[in-house]
This record gives C-alpha cells, structure tokens and sequence, in this order.
C-alpha cells in the first residue's frame, strides 16, 4: 500500500506561531515524497486539535503521521492514542520537537524556521522506513522462589503465598529461622528474637501455600520474569540428591550475612585469650541463659569493643553499635552495678528511635568512651584493655570479658549465587542492587529481588521492611492470570549476519542475549530486552537492528538534520 | 486499568518519593489511586537537590521518568494543593474529604509557557529556593516543576487585594487563566489510606549558637543544595553573598540533635556530598565537615567517606559549636576531639538542621484518627503491624513521615505499604 | 554568544551539526533549556536516541561522511545513565571513534561526548555554544563535497 504521510505543525499559539515561518515550513515539506497533507492548527494537543488530525486521516487516508509541536515528555503518547483512535499503528508516528528545542532557544526567526524545516524533514523522512510494532501479551506463572529460611525469607513467603501463588521456600539448613531464630531479645523492642522467629516458623510451616525445601539449594535458574525454571537440589539422609524443577516466575534471595571470623578477632585475643568472645558468641550465651538469666553467670566488669574488622572490610556494619548498646544493658540486668565500657570509633545509632535505645543503656550504666585504637592483653586478674583517648593520652582498663563486635560479611556461596542469578556484586561482596536509591530490594536483573541482609548489614526490623518491599514489587507485578507487556521498542538479531562472536552479550546489562551453540547464533530474549541498543553498537556484523531506532531510520533523520 | 469499579480504590497523601513510588506500584496492580499533594507541584524534598548520595545519581533524571509516568497515568488523581479535611468509616470503606484549593488557570488549556509569570508585575521571594530567588504572584515553584503549570498565589496577587489587575489574563495566549475558579471539594470512597507526608527541618533562628539568620552566609543544608542546582537561585554557581565565590566552608553537622534527641540519619552523608559539591564546582576550595559521630552506616557509605576524604575533605570532630561573625568571613569556636577550645574560620557556613515532623502532622493526625509517637513522627507498628501501619487498620504510613531516613529505605517502606495494602492485612510482623 | 550562528560567516561557513541525545536525562536537559528561554545555537539538529550506548561508530562516521561538521552526543552523567552501565560503553566507544577520525585525517574534536542531566538546562546551552564554537574555528568538514550524495 503507498503510503500517505499527513505532517501537522502546531503553532502553540504564539510559542511557535510568533518564532517560526510556519507557511515556510509548509512549502518545504509540502512536495516531499509521500506526503499528501501539510497542515497546520493552533493548538494540537487541545480536543478540537486531535478532531483535527482524526478527522484529517480519515479523509486524507493518511498511512503515517508527522506532528511539529512540542517534546515527546509532553505529548508523545496524546498523539500515539489519536493514532490508534484512527487506526494508524501508534509507531507509524514521529513526533518532533519544535518548541522546548526550536522556537524556546531560537531568537532570530529565520533560523528557527530553518531548523524546524530540518527537523520536519527529517521526521518525515523517518517515517516512511517505520515499521509498525505491537505490544506483546505474555502469560505468567506467578509462583515464587525465596532462597533462605531467615526472617526475610519468611516474611517475604507469608505475604507472597495465597491461593493463587505458590512460595517455594528454599533453606540449605536443616531448619527455618536464620540468625534470629537462636536470639535472645532484640533491639530496639527487646522482644524476644528467638519466640518471634519461631512464631514466623509456625506461620510458615502452616501455610498450605508455602512449599519448604529444607537442606536444599537452588542449583540452577534461567528464564526471565514472569517465567523462570529452576532447579532445587537437596540433600538426603543417605547422602545423594534429590533435584526438583519448579517453575517460578519471581525469585527472592534472603540468604542473610555471617559474622566476621579470623585475623581481625584473633588480633584482639579472640581464641587465645579466655573471656575474649565475639558479640554472636555472647549472644547466644544470653539466649540459651549461661550468661544472664537464672543460675546463669555475669561479668562483674565487661569491655566492648566495637568496629572489629571495619578497616579490613570497608563498611560500617550498622547494627553493631545499637547491638552492644542492648547487650550492656543485658548484662547490666544480669549483674547490677557491674562495669560496662563501649569503646567505639563513631556511634553509628541513625533514625528516630535509636539514640534514644542508646541512652537507655548508658542511663542503664554503660560507659561510652571514643577511642582511636584498642589493643586487648591477657593478665592474671583479667584481661587488659588498653585504648587510645582523643587526646592521644592511653587509658587501661582491666575487665573480666572483652565482647567484640565484628563485622558482617556476605555469606558462603555468595559468588556462586551471584553468578548462577547473573547478578552482580557490589565492591563489599554481598549482591548488587538494580539501583540503590529507587530499587534497593531489587537485583539487576528483572523479577529477582533481595531481602534482607544479602545485600548489606541490616536490622531485623530492616530486614523485614526490605523482604515486604519485594512483595510489593511482585505483588503489584505480577498478579495470578494477568500479562505481562514488555518493551516493545527492543533489538533482535539477524541471523544471517551474526557469526556467533558473542560481543552482545558482554554488554547487555540485562542478560537479554543468549548464544546458540548448535547454530552458532545469538539471540535476543525481546522478553528481557529494554531497548537501550547497547548490543547494536557493539555487534561487529551489523547483525543487530533495535526496532524503531534502526540505522536505516537514523540515517535519514541525520540526512536531512545537517541539510 | 480499573476493574473494581472504585471500590479499592487508596488515598496517598503526599507526593513526595515515598508517595510517588506507591502510587504507581498501587497502579500497576490495578488499583485507582488519589494523591493528595498540598503544594503546587510533586517530588516532594528530593527535586530539590541536584545530586544525591551515595552515587551522586541526578536526583531529577531518577525521578523524571516516574513523575512522567505518573502524570500519564490514568489510574492516578494526582490533586496538587490539596488538603485532606475529613476521614470517616474503616477499612475497606473509609470516606474522605479533599479540599482542593483554587489554581485559578486551567490544566486542561495551559501549555506551559510561562507567558503569565513574565507579566505579573508582584515579586516576592521564593521559599523552594530558600527566599535566594524572586517569584511572581502566578508562578511554578522552579524551571522543570511538575506538572507545568502555574498558580497564582491569592496571598499576594493583586487581584485578590482588591486591586486592579490584568496583566496574567492579558499575557496568556490561551485563555487558560480562570479568575473564578472556586475551591473544590472532592468526596472520595477509598478502602485504604497512605499517610506519606514526609518531613521538615529544624527552625535554624531560635538556635542562636549556629549564627542563622544573623550571620552573612551562614546557610541551611536545603538552601546550599539549591546553590549547586543548576535550576536553582544562582544556575549552580556557589556564590557569597558579596557574589565571590567561597574560598573555603565549613558544613556543621548535627544541628538541632540535642534538642531532638535523635540522629536524623541521612545528614553525615548529606554533608559529605556537600563536600563533593564544593570539591566539584570549587576545586581549590577548602570543606571542613564538623561532626560528632562519623555515621556512614550499611555496606556503601564508609567508601563514599573515604572517597570525599581523598578529594580533600576534612573531617573535624568538633562539639559545642558557635558560629559567629569573623572579619571577614565566618568564625566557628568548637572543641576539638581532646576537649580542647579551637576555631575556625571560613567564608561559608552550612548547617544541616534536624529532620523534624512536616508541618501539619499533628492535625493531619487528628483527621485520621492515627496517634504520633512522642518526636511528633506518625507513630509505627500500631495494631500488632510492623513499621508501615498506624494504630488504625487501614491506615498505613511510609516514609520520613515516621522519622528521618534515606530514599532508599523511604522507597521501600512504601513498596512494603503496597504488599499491606494489597493483601488487606497490616504490614508485617513486629 | 553568537546569535546567528545558523547564518554563514564572514568565509560563508554555516556549521552543520548533528546532536545525538540520551532520551532520559540529556533529552531532559535540553528541554529545560527551552522552558529556561536559554539560547541554544540552531545550529545543532538533534536526535533522540534511548541511550548513549546505541550511537555507534558507525553513526558517528555516517554524518560525518554526510558532511556533518561536527558530531555531539550526549547521555547521563557516568552512574546515571537508565540502562545501568550504557554510558561507559558510550565512552569506551568514543575512543575508537577517535582513532577512526585521526586515520581518516579528520580532527577529533569534531566529535564530542558530554554529560547532561536533567536538570542540567544551562550546562546543555552552554556544552552546545562552546562545541559550535569549535566547530567555527575548526571551519568545515572537509568531506562536505560529500553532502549532495
Ligand atoms: C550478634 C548479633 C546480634 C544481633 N542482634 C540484633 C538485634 O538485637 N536486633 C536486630 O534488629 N538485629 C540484630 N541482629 C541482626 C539480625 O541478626 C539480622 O538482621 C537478621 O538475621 C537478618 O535476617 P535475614 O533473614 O536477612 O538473614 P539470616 O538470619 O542470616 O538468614 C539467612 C538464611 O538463609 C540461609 N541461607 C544462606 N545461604 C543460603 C543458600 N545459598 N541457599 C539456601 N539457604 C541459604 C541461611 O541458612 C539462613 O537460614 C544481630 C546480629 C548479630 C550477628
Ligand atoms: C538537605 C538534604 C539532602 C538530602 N540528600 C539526600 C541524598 O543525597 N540521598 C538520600 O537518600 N536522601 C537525602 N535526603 C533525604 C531525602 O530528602 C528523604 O529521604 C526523602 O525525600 C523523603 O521522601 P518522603 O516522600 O518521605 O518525603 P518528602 O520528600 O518530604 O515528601 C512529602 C510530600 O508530602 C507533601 N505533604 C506534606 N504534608 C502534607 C499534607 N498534610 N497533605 C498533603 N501533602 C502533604 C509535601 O508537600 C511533599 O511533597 C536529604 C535530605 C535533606 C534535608
Ligand atoms: S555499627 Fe557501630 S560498631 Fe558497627 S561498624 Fe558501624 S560504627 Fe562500628
Ligand atoms: S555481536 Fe553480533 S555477530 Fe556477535 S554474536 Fe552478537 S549478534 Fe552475533
Ligand atoms: S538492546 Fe540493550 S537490553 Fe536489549 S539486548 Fe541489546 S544490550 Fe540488552
Ligand atoms: S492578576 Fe496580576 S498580580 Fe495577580 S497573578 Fe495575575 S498578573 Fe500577577
Ligand atoms: S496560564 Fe497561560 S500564560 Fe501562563 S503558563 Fe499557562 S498557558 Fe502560559
Ligand atoms: S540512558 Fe542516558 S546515557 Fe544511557
């Protein structure tokens, strides 16, 4: 069919009726090819404007669609919607922008004239090598897969499964619960960790919903959002395997953070000094009542030691500090009038209600001191602390235990994880977020999301509003027996001239390209794809062509920009 | 999009990142939102700043594409001054009362061309740029304030002082100026309220130690930011206000903790991007950061530190700070790290005031029935529900509406309001 | 600011330049420059693209061989671009294209990568005054013989 391309110039009243020839500019285009109608209106965007322009593509039978108005930001989709309202694909349609980028920065009217006719020209050219494109409908399983059985993983699986969605709730351990599970009160509620993990173990494992696969770890997953297939591998009592394929179309990782071992501890004593225990260590002694609680021991004189390992790994751990304020006050509790000291660096206690926990402790009795560096000896009638003031001057302290508090690393097989997910990792080790302001419970890749402390040191209290932060992202996008529309403006490559030298898929950020090893091809997901064109750039042969910024649609836009 | 003919349909109040980010969740899964925003244009505090930390990302090229995507939106009632005046009923089925004030031009005709704010013959100084800048008495708070239209100010139009005046009606070409606009009032049936109103900082003057107000170029953390934006007062130039450029400043942190009694948690960070503000418009500038606690909490921010720390920045532990007039320039008396009096002078002073409750939260409070906790924040974790919801079912809250706190953690506060709102029960477990 | 930019000089020289911009931020900026009623050179003709990563070499070299005097493309700030990591790549490219153009005994300035934000409306002026500025004194694409093709 020929095609019958109608150019219609806004004058936006004065904007650009007052800078721009606007008859000029309908001379100049009115002869090229393929256009039936040059037209002009006062107000495009206003309803009379789109009667305009519809009543004028009926009449004129008009195939494509050229408007001169205003930016894309503005007006892009009213004009696509007159568009589809008049049966012309939305995408046989070039918008260009003669207001914010012409007749706004252009005072000499005869060059702004000028430049619209470029710019009109170049549009119309355009047009004519646009293919029509539609949105795609694709079907998807609104399962989820929620790797670690912690507090995060359990929060993000009871508010994710329901009838119509299926949680498989993958734990390398033997039980659910995580770190809390074994945990003495927490900060700042001083709730009992461990009951409330428990109560969450409960929920879980009365919910019909929620598969639980214990010693188990996710060996493979590929697909995309909406559609992942993955492999869960378990572990059996007489030492083989079992592999399960679910299919998911969302995936959670909660696999938490450990605590520091080795160098950093050892230095201060940590294993060669008795009375030298890191803050999990003591942690667990109050949970499980050998210190604290009744019969259980107390220290008479406790020295904490706060930052341990900072230096060597970069970060602050964050929740440190408020940690070993509420363990002082846990051992305050435990022996009235003992002495507790928290030599700290900065005190790190952000937000509303923590300084305030914080004080609680030192009106509790702990002694805050700022320090530079500490060094811990062992001695006879205790143990030795020796720490530097802010003036330089050392004070000694003699205590009967020394509590430090290391820093939290990214769990074992956190590599492993990031590479079978293609996620990246961030300079500290743990994963990577998409963005770390508007997508901080979200991995790069599209429809994995994070909880927890597997991207970073978090509260437990953070953690659960991070792992509720995932289920609002999967809840509101991917919903039981609705579609998903992915990018429609995606690249795809030909086949024919890929040589299968795989450079496309180093530079997709998305992982959207896969190779073919039987054909020797590549290949695009258009399901992942969001468009940059990135790969097209890349790709030696020329063999990638991203729909509606194809080479052939830019070359006649610059043909007729630089007339 | 809406399928349930109105029935779920959720109130938002305030449009600020918290509130943007859940509106357009909520709209994605097909619900129909109304947000209430009282100013004249929404993105809340972050449109006011250029860059933000820890990456520096362009805080409006991150938010652009959501402000677009929202005002496409037709599942969302973005209401611009608008105020929320009376809630009734419970969950599921609460009514609600918005007064939406008189613009006085319509939406639907204006285009935006700023035509109307040239002619007006009223200056006065404007509060988004910190009184640095003149607005007119019909104007957009900033260049690139969505949505793009004007309102006229009846506080200052000359107009509603009874005087003569045409000038806007006359300069607009489109006939988009409505001097007999009324109020409206909208009556709304939704099934579940977002309190996302976010925050305010401390009043700088009646802490008379800092200086503010007294002292030349002894700023605020906001007015600072809207320096170095290149929208804002001076095209991103760090001027004096002799019209130089600074040759050394000093960011005070902290400002106001003692009176809070909490740390507001983004300021450290804050400051430390003000110190690569100066080291990147001003290289040969000195920045002194004076803090209490270093608090770069979570796995990025000690690198961020570092880093400014390599570009120069120097960090002084400093309690008990004055900030007077030096000659010339600014003096700061403090204590140093060995309690030791020391002094510093400078020609530029920033002070980051605490993150107090916004403006209205205690009567917006009263409105909806909601108890604020004892720092004036929207209380948390009412109901047996975790951080997100308020003592009243339905009723969630997100954001620095309960306290200070960093976009990230407001971003997902409002993604975990979402997932309540959603599935019908209070966020979470405490 | 030369206000006719468009208009030939004193030799007759009317710069042709072609400006490709990242939709998300550089578009942005460039439309505040226009609500802003900043000045911005007519010279430039420019040409959304969705990212800086999409302009290739061989983009670049087809409007210089068109007889563009110069080439500038602009995208996010490093950090800032919509597609992650797209404006490195952008940036690893310009190196190439450099290469080509001194082989091809074309300067190198006339092509040019620049950062511009959205809020940016006064840098994206002021980054297209100083190019054509360049652009002038660097004089026309020698190609230009090229341009009736
Ligand atoms: C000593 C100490 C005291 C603390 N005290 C407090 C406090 O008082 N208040 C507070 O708010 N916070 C406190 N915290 C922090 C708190 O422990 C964390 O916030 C919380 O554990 C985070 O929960 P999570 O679910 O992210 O991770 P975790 O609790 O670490 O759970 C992760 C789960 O994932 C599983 N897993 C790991 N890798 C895999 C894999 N590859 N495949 C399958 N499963 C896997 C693990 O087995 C584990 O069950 C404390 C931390 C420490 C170290
Ligand atoms: C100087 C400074 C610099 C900062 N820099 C950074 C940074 O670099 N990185 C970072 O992560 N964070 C930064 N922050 C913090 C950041 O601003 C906040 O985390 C974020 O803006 C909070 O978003 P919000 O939506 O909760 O609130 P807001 O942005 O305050 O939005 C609230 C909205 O609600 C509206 N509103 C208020 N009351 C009502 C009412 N009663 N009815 C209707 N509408 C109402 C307001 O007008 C506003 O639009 C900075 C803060 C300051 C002060
Ligand atoms: S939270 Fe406190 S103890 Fe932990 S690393 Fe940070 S400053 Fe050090
Ligand atoms: S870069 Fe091009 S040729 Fe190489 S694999 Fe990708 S599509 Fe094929
Ligand atoms: S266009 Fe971008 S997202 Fe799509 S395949 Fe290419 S590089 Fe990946
Ligand atoms: S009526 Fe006059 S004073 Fe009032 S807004 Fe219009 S121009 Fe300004
Ligand atoms: S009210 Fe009229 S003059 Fe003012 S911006 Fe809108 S259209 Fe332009
Ligand atoms: S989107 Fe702007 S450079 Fe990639």
């Amino acid at each position: 069919m020929a095609r019958r391309i109608g150019f219609f110039i806004c004058e936006c009243g004065p904007n650009i009726g007052e800078n721009v020839d606007i008859d000029a500019v309908l001379n100049a285009v009115e002869d090229m090819d393929d256009v039936v109608l040059a037209a002009r209106f006062g107000l495009m965007c206003s309803g009379p404007g789109k009667d305009f322009l519809k009543a004028n593509i009926k009449t004129e039978k008009l195939t494509h669609l050229v408007v001169a108005a205003c930016s894309p930001k503005q007006h892009e989709l009213t004009f696509m919607e007159v568009c589809e309202d008049s049966g012309i694909n939305p995408f046989l349609f070039q918008l260009t922008n003669i207001r914010e980028q012409v007749a706004w920065v252009t005072k000499d009217k005869e060059e702004a004239t000028e430049k619209t006719i470029r710019l009109a020209k170049a549009a119309i050219r355009r047009v004519r090598y646009h293919d029509p494109l539609s949105k795609t409908a694709l079907a998807v399983n609104a399962d989820v897969l929620v790797i670690g059985g912690g507090v995060a993983g359990m929060a993000a699986a009871l508010r994710l499964a329901s009838p119509e969605r299926r949680v498989h709730l993958v734990e390398r351990s033997s039980s659910l619960g995580g770190r809390v599970v074994a945990q003495g009160p927490i900060y700042p509620t001083m709730a009992s960790g461990g009951e409330m993990a428990t109560a969450m173990v409960d929920l879980v494992e009365g919910n019909d919903w929620i598969v639980v696969h214990r010693y188990s770890e996710v060996s493979v997953v590929v697909g995309f959002f909406g559609n992942f297939e993955v492999v869960v591998t378990g572990e059996l009592e007489d030492g083989g395997t079992l592999e399960t394929k679910v299919n998911v179309g969302a995936g959670v990782v909660a696999t938490g953070a450990e605590v520091l071992e080795g160098k950093p501890l050892e230095d201060l004593g940590h294993g060669s000094i008795d009375g030298v225990v890191s803050s999990a260590e003591l942690e667990a002694m109050l949970a499980d009542g050998s210190i604290g609680g009744k019969g259980g021991k107390a220290p008479k004189s406790v020295a904490f030691v706060q930052c341990v390992g900072r230096d060597e790994v970069g970060y602050c751990s964050e929740i440190c500090c408020m940690n070993s304020a509420k363990q002082a006050r846990l051992l305050l509790e435990a022996a009235k009038g003992a002495k507790v000291h928290i030599l700290y660096r900065d005190l790190c206690v952000p937000g509303r209600d923590q300084q305030a926990f914080l004080e609680g402790a030192v009106k509790a009795g702990a002694n805050l001191v700022r320090t530079t560096s500490v060094e811990v000896g062992g001695s006879k009638g205790g143990i030795t602390v020796s720490h530097s003031l802010g003036d330089g001057k050392a004070e000694k302290l003699m205590v009967d235990m020394v509590v430090l508090s290391p820093a939290m690393v990214p769990p074992t097989g956190t590599e492993g994880m990031a590479e079978m997910l293609n996620v990246e990792l961030d300079p500290s080790g743990f994963l990577l977020e998409a963005h770390a302001k508007l997508e901080p419970m979200a991995a790069g890749i599209d429809g994995i999301y994070l909880a927890g402390s597997a991207s970073g040191p978090r509260s437990v209290s953070d953690s659960i509003v991070q792992a509720e932060a995932c289920a609002g992202r999967v809840l509101s996008s991917l919903i039981p027996g609705r579609t998903i529309e992915p990018e429609i403006r995606v690249s795809h490559i030909l086949e024919t001239l890929c040589t299968g030298c795989q450079t496309c898929l180093e530079v997709c950020c998305y992982g959207a390209i896969v190779y073919d090893p039987m054909k020797n091809v590549s290949h695009i997901n258009a399901a992942i794809c969001r468009g940059c064109g990135n790969c097209v750039a890349a790709c030696p042969s020329n063999a990638i062509s991203l729909y509606h910024f194809t080479y052939k649609q830019l070359y006649q836009e610059i043909v007729e920009a630089i007339r | 999009m809406d399928e349930n003919n109105g029935h779920d349909d959720v109130l938002v109040i305030g449009a600020g990142m918290a509130g943007i980010e859940a509106s357009l969740r909520l709209a994605l899964a097909g619900r129909h939102v109304h947000l209430v925003e009282e100013s004249p244009c929404f993105g809340g505090s972050v449109i006011r700043f250029e860059d933000i930390y820890p990456n520096m990302d362009c805080a409006t090229c991150m938010i652009a594409p959501l402000q677009q995507d929202l005002l496409q939106n037709a599942s969302i009632d973005l209401l611009t001054l608008s105020r929320v005046e009376k809630v009734s009923g419970n969950a599921g089925k609460f009514k609600v009362r918005v007064k939406k004030k008189a613009s006085y031009v319509s939406a639907e005709t204006c285009i935006g061309c700023g035509m109307c704010f040239e002619a007006c013959p009223v200056s006065l100084d404007n509060d988004f740029e910190e009184g640095m800048a003149q607005r007119k008495a019909i104007y957009v708070p900033a260049a690139g304030a969505l949505p793009n239209v004007p309102s006229i100010d009846t506080d200052n139009c000359l107009r509603f002082k009874g005087e003569e005046c045409n000038a806007c009606i006359e300069a607009c070409m489109f006939e988009a100026i409505v001097m007999d606009d009324k109020d409206e009032v909208l009556d709304l049936d939704v099934a579940a309220i977002l309190v996302a109103t976010g925050y305010g900082l401390m009043d700088l003057k009646p802490m008379k130690r800092f200086g503010y107000g007294k002292v030349p170029d002894v700023l605020s953390s906001v007015a600072f930011a809207r320096l170095y934006a290149s929208n804002g007062p001076t095209e991103g130039e760090l001027k004096l206000r002799s019209g130089d450029a600074p040759s050394s400043v000093a960011v005070v942190q902290c400002v106001g903790r003692e009176e809070t009694g909490y740390c507001s948690a983004v300021c450290c960070l804050n400051s430390l991007k003000f110190a690569h503000y100066v080291d990147h418009k001003l290289p040969d500038a000195a920045v002194h950061v004076l803090h209490t606690d270093m608090c770069v909490p979570g796995k990025t921010h000690q690198r961020f530190r570092d880093k400014m720390v390599e570009h120069g920045a120097d960090l002084v532990f400093a309690t008990d700070v004055k900030v007077g007039k030096g000659s010339p320039g600014v003096k700061i008396a403090y204590k140093d790290g060995a309690g030791k009096a020391a002094e510093l002078k400078v020609d530029m002073v920033v002070l980051a005031p605490a993150f107090v409750p916004s403006e209205g939260s205690k009567e917006l409070a009263d409105i909806l029935g909601v108890p604020l906790d004892g720092t004036g924040f929207f209380a948390q974790g009412g109901n047996g529900g975790g951080p997100v919801s308020t003592a009243k079912e339905g009723i969630y809250v997100a954001g620095c509406a309960t306290g200070p706190k960093g976009i990230s953690q407001v971003v997902m506060e409002a993604d975990m309001a979402v997932a309540a709102i959603l599935t019908g029960t209070d966020g979470g477990v405490s | 600011m030369t206000s006719s930019d468009a208009k030939a000089d004193s030799q007759g020289f009317r710069p042709r330049v072609v400006g490709f911009l990242c939709n998300w931020c550089s578009y942005a900026g460039a439309d505040l420059a226009g609500t802003s009623r900043l000045d911005v050179p007519a010279a430039i003709s420019p040409i959304r693209v969705m990212c800086s990563s999409r302009v290739d070499p061989v983009l670049i070299m087809t409007a210089l061989m068109r007889g563009a005097d110069g080439v500038l493309v602009t995208g996010c700030h490093p950090g800032d671009c919509h597609y992650d990591k797209g404006n490195y790549f952008a940036r690893r490219r310009f190196a190439l294209t450099d290469q080509i153009l001194t082989s091809l005994g074309l300067e190198p300035e006339r092509v040019r990568l620049s950062w511009v934000s959205a809020s940016e409306g006064p840098r994206y002026a002021e980054v297209v005054n100083e190019f054509i500025e360049e652009i002038r004194e660097l004089g026309p694409n020698p190609m230009r013989t090229n341009r009736s093709l």
